[in-house]
């Protein structure tokens, strides 16, 4: 394979053209759906193909194929050069890219269990059992557990000589039980909502997950919602649990600090980012205890990676430090017009899609408080957990979450539960409102499998390390 | 594109070679060419070709499943014993009856030649009209124009033997100013349907209209939604309520309500994709001819859309919708969604409004907070207009919504004649065509900065 890739990128230096990389990208991917008492899927996939990047003439071109016969590859570099002309025809100016180091180098995640090797039966086995185990009242309309496994393996080579590969994998899982009467329904997930959580590495992710152990009080939660009583409206302190911080930084700092977002290229769909050029260095997006990174290096996190999708070696930056906005998610075409090199984002959604900057693990840094003591400290308040939905506007200012449960915390104590928890908030009021943040015993890192960007639309693998945090006066209750 | 014949010829030896009771190959092929523009020039541009066959086996009432995307014999077979081997350690599944069986089914005409071969210059050459028109007001002109391609069949040891081409076209373009932004879109299943001055031009004055935006308080307004606006909607509705997981698990609203009241008697909802003027997939990812479905008719909630398996355990009929074998487990889903057509124009709809919003879009709509009402929230972006005493009059800050779609469907005080072919996020042969339409109470939560 690697013969037939470098033949490409002879080929294009051999056309003049200014730039090129091409990566082949093989995807195999197991995932099983269990519901109630039956197998609701099982499906094996096996995706591969390659994808050529040039710059000629300028300008920016892309062309990609799952057709691996050897008259495939030229075909698809001509291709790619006549889209690079064609982009050439409206370019302002010429496309240059920062420096990076070319590598001759191999990246592998480490795992204990393949999880491709772990028999059927033994994975139905456990997934089954946790919906018996949910399914014990029959208030629990749906029980839903799943499991999901990807190996990775890339190869990406440049006209600058870079020759890189990878092998990664993933594995997770996550279930959910949705309680149905008198018309109300209502569903308690673990270990958090939408699939579970992700990681890289083997089986082990799984079996380390405790899921059975938390069958029980998550239908019983799941139960209990059913008469527990709305959320009331107000101004409120909440500690937010550590799943649902994933998805706050994600929404709020994850997204906001993408370079291409910044620069407008993302608006027509995703959108742009109250965090523009002039604001780096500035902006007080949060309070003094808000310290914020990008790290790809961090091991078993699902964000986690050797090199990104344009050869630049995985690293760690500094994104908010005591609170001040200090550092975006960068490519090799961007991270010039801030004057820095990239700091390795860019990815792209296998080998048919062109590298975006995606976020990497997006990490909260832990402070020095345990859960417990962070309840004790609160009089008067709430604890949400779990996210249900969630929405932010086009430049990631406005935004809203909608919880699984939430508890109240009265003179520092845990009491009544509460259903169909929701609050809202600019980002960053909301962040500078943060006044502790749980320690380092709460912090983890959540791998979320799905995040969405780019026409055609590209999925993304990334993560978010964070412990449980506290938020002064925050707007909650606000639906209908 | 393979075709029609190479399609059957190999995938039939493929099926041939099966142990199983049963098989079923569903083979999607597209060819992507899509340039993506922002600040006024070309950034992306992407041409993609693939082909994915997915076989699904059957040994008695046990399946596998499992996908390849390379069309040698080699990989087929290979994928097709890796169901095989799936199938053998699989649990029984109770409700599977078997595979579909030979139907006749529409042919639509949903390919066109020159919109196959529109290549990346003549995307760019479109394009440089629609910067030109942003260089008159030195606005930023953003968005993405698309031109595919692609082909389905599903075959399988029944006898099934199903295959259609197609073609489709979208255009979506934002016009930037310093305070204000425009929208404008369109679908067609072929590239002559759209025409992209036009559109540059509606994105442009729409962002002159929504300059020097002002602050409006949180709270209820009569609103009038465009058809892009109804299109983001209906994209969530069609997950949360019209089909068929949603549906069983209860959490739709037309779940143990069918044949009452949902909505204003106005509102009538169906999917359809033999519609001649908006033709879709004439067969379902299983092989089953689509039918037309009323999902809301005069307000009252008539069904959902089915599969073969969703609908043996609802104990109804299949009506053609299943997806693609890799998602089953998402059920059945509406990709043809329609909203019947009112009486008025757009003018007309906004001469009625004493005080109001017209809504071009919305952003990142979540319609997860309460599906058995189908309460969403969601933000407006790229042109949220002031109507005052039935005129346009100047733009407004974006406002978060968060109202239940029950509601706000009970209270439609008019619909447009006029309706636009939105194409939903998840592509190919999917569209939606959707009216304008005003509402007399549209319930806002919050506002931002823009």
């Amino acid at each position: 394979m690697k013969d037939k890739l470098l033949d490409a990128i002879e080929y294009l230096k051999s056309k003049g053209v200014d730039y090129a990389d091409i990566r082949f990208v093989r995807t195999e991917s197991e995932r099983i759906q269990v519901k109630n008492e039956n197998v609701d899927s099982i499906n094996r996939q096996i995706d591969q193909g390659f994808g050529i990047r040039v710059i000629a003439d300028g300008a920016w071109g892309f062309a990609a194929s799952s057709t691996m016969k050897p008259a495939s590859f030229r075909k698809i570099a001509n291709r790619a050069l006549q889209v690079a002309k064609a982009s050439a025809m409206t370019k302002k100016q010429n496309v240059r890219l920062a420096e990076v180091e070319v590598c001759q180098d191999q990246f592998t995640t480490a795992f204990a269990v393949d999880p491709f090797k772990v028999r059927l039966d033994k994975k139905l086995k456990l997934l089954l059992g946790i919906c018996e185990v949910l399914r014990k009242n029959s208030k629990i309309h749906t029980a839903e557990a799943s499991m999901g496994f990807t190996r990775i393996n890339k190869i990406f080579i440049s006209t600058e000589g870079s020759v890189i590969e990878q092998d990664i994998l993933e594995s997770g899982s996550g279930y959910a039980a949705t309680a149905l009467a008198d018309g109300e329904t209502q569903r308690r997930s673990f270990p958090t909502s939408f699939g579970g959580d992700y990681g890289t590495g083997g089986y082990e992710i799984v079996e380390n997950m405790a899921l059975l152990d938390n069958a029980e009080r998550i239908r019983e939660e799941a139960i209990a919602l059913l008469t527990a009583p709305p959320m009331p409206s107000g101004r409120e302190d909440i500690i937010i649990n550590s799943s649902q911080m994933a998805l706050q930084i994600h929404e709020s700092c994850g997204h906001p600090i993408e370079l291409d977002r910044v620069l407008g290229t993302e608006i027509s769909l995703a959108g742009g980012s109250f965090l523009t050029i002039d604001q780096l260095g500035k902006l007080q997006y949060g309070s003094d205890i808000v310290n914020i990174n990008a790290d790809a290096t961090i091991p078993g996190a699902l964000g986690t990676f050797g090199y990104d999708d344009e050869g630049v070696r995985a690293q760690r930056s500094p994104v908010i430090q005591n609170g001040k906005f200090v550092g975006y998610l960068t490519s090799r075409e961007t991270a010039p017009v801030v004057n820095q090199r990239s700091n390795g984002a860019m990815r792209a959604d296998g080998w048919g899609a062109i590298p975006l900057i995606r976020m990497t693990n997006i990490n909260l840094e832990p402070g020095d408080v345990s859960l417990d003591d962070l309840m004790a400290d609160t009089n008067d308040g709430y604890f949400v957990e779990t996210n249900k939905s969630w929405s932010i506007d086009d430049k990631r200012l406005n935004f809203q979450f909608g919880l699984e449960v939430a508890w109240k915390i009265e003179n520092g104590k845990k009491g009544q539960m509460y259903k169909n928890p929701l609050y809202t908030g600019m980002t960053p009021e909301f962040w500078n409102s943060c006044d502790a943040i749980c320690d380092k015993n709460h912090w983890h890192v959540w791998g979320i499998p799905n995040c969405g960007k780019g026409e055609p639309m590209q999925t993304a693998h990334v993560a978010h390390g964070t412990s449980p945090a506290r938020f002064r006066k925050i707007e909650v209750g606000v639906s209908k | 594109m393979i075709g029609q014949d190479k399609i059957f010829t190999t995938i039939e030896k493929v099926l041939a070679s099966s142990k199983a009771d049963q098989v079923e190959a569903v083979v999607t092929g597209s060819n992507i060419g899509l340039t993506r523009f922002a600040n006024s020039f070309i950034h992306q541009n992407v041409a993609l070709e693939n082909t994915r066959v997915a076989f699904r086996v059957a040994i008695g009432n046990k399946i596998g499943v499992a996908s390849c995307n390379s069309f040698t014999l080699t990989d087929l077979k290979r994928a097709l014993r890796s169901a095989y081997e799936i199938a053998k350690r699989q649990r029984p599944n109770p409700d599977f009856d078997g595979l579909a069986q030979p139907s006749e089914y529409a042919k639509l005409d949903t390919h066109d030649p020159r919109t196959e071969k529109f290549s990346p210059k003549q995307r760019a050459s479109k394009l440089k009209r629609v910067f030109t028109k942003g260089a008159k007001y030195d606005y930023d002109m953003a968005g993405a124009f698309s031109t595919d391609s692609g082909e389905v069949a599903v075959l399988n040891s029944n006898g099934v033997r199903c295959y259609q081409p197609y073609t489709s076209a979208t255009i979506n373009i934002i016009a930037t100013g310093d305070d204000s932004s425009g929208y404008a879109a369109s679908a067609s299943g072929t590239v002559d349907g759209i025409n992209v001055g036009e559109l540059a031009g509606i994105a442009v004055k729409k962002c002159r209209k929504s300059r020097n935006p002002k602050d409006a308080k949180p709270g209820e307004y009569e609103v009038i939604l465009e058809p892009a606006a109804i299109g983001e909607l209906f994209e969530w509705l069609d997950f949360v309520a019209f089909g068929s997981k949603s549906y069983e698990e209860k959490t739709s609203f037309i779940a143990g309500r069918e044949g009452e009241k949902v909505m204003g008697e106005n509102v009538s909802i169906f999917d359809d994709a033999l519609d001649p003027e908006h033709p879709g997939l004439a067969f379902d990812f299983e092989g089953v001819p689509r039918k037309r479905v009323e999902l809301v008719e005069k307000g009252v909630a008539k069904g959902v859309v089915h599969s073969l398996l969703s609908a043996k355990r609802t104990g109804l009929e299949s009506t053609g919708h299943c997806l693609p074998p890799e998602e089953s487990a998402e059920g059945a889903i509406p990709l043809n969604i329609q909203l019947a057509a009112g009486d008025s124009t757009l003018d007309e709809l906004i001469a009625e409004v004493e005080d109001g919003l017209l809504v071009t879009r919305f952003h990142y709509i979540n319609g997860f907070l309460d599906p058995r009402v189908a309460l969403m929230t969601g933000m407006t972006r790229d042109g949220l207009l002031r109507i005052k005493n039935g005129k346009l009059n100047g733009g407004v800050r974006n406002l978060r919504f968060t109202d239940s779609m029950l509601d706000v469907f009970s209270n439609v005080l008019g619909i447009t004649s006029e309706r636009k072919l939105v194409a939903p996020w998840w592509g190919g042969v999917a569209s939606m065509c959707v009216p304008a339409m005003r509402i007399g109470k549209f319930k806002f939560t919050g506002k931002t900065d823009f």
